[in-house]
């Protein structure tokens, strides 16, 4: 029963919920860029906090063992994250392409 | 990201466990050390641990509740330093006493088999966080 209540609000959602698509709708071009680029750029300071932190630790000079694996660990998941959403982009761009018009 | 506040928490008990376990072995090392800077034996250092708001910057209530550790102090314990007769020590006090460190080395190892369980618990939690994110990443593949 659930699932018909959900697939009801799905397939009639209220006009309000509908936002306009256009020139006067605010400021969304560019949004998804930006959070792309955000995350990008985090994802990249991950990265360099890992490699900072091995440095650390093979020259000896600061940071311990377990902090520069868990530094790594970090970069390690946020990089996968980020491949699965350039999969997932990448696959509706192929669909799009696909698409007979 | 949110399994990072895990791993912080994670990485906070895994610096707790590692300062515990330089006090121990100081202790060790110390065990039977009669002069020291400050003067007299060496003394047996214990770890105060406390917990410590995360620093999340999400900041939500929910994350309030969260708290990882940190070394609060490193106090010296004083009581029951051993006093041993023996005259011809050149440490020896005016009625031929040298006072030795309350290092019980049966404690001390004991500690550090606990500091020990509680860094690889702390590993184990990691893992499984790690474990969750990567699983997280496998919907819909």
């Amino acid at each position: 029963m659930d699932k018909v209540t959900t697939q009801k609000t799905v397939s009639n959602p209220s006009p309000q919920t509908i936002k306009p698509v256009g020139k006067d709708s605010g400021k969304p071009q560019g949004a998804f860029g930006d959070m792309l680029k955000q995350a990008v750029t985090e994802i990249n300071q991950l990265q360099n906090n890992a490699d900072k932190a091995i440095t650390g630790v093979q020259l000896g000079q600061s940071g311990s063992i377990h902090e520069a694996m868990i530094a790594l660990e970090k970069a390690d998941i946020s990089f996968r994250a980020m491949m699965q959403v350039r999969n997932k982009i990448l696959d509706a761009y192929q669909e799009i392409m696909r698409m007979q018009v | 990201m949110d399994f990072i506040t895990s791993f912080d928490i994670s990485a906070s008990g895994l610096s707790a466990q590692r300062k515990k376990m330089d006090v121990i072995v100081s202790n060790l090392a110390n065990a039977s050390t009669i002069q020291t800077p400050e003067g007299g034996p060496y003394k047996r250092k214990v770890v105060v641990l406390a917990a410590e708001p995360v620093n999340s910057k999400f900041g939500s209530a929910l994350n309030d509740a969260l708290s990882q550790v940190k070394v609060q102090e490193i106090f010296e314990d004083g009581e029951g330093l051993k006093k041993v007769h023996d005259p011809t020590h050149p440490n020896a006090d005016d009625q031929g006493f040298v006072t030795y460190p309350n290092v019980n080395v049966m404690t001390e190892m004991a500690d550090m088999i606990t500091v020990n369980r509680a860094y690889e618990a702390c590993v184990t939690a990691l893992d499984v966080t790690k474990n969750m994110a990567l699983k997280a990443l496998d919907i819909g593949k």
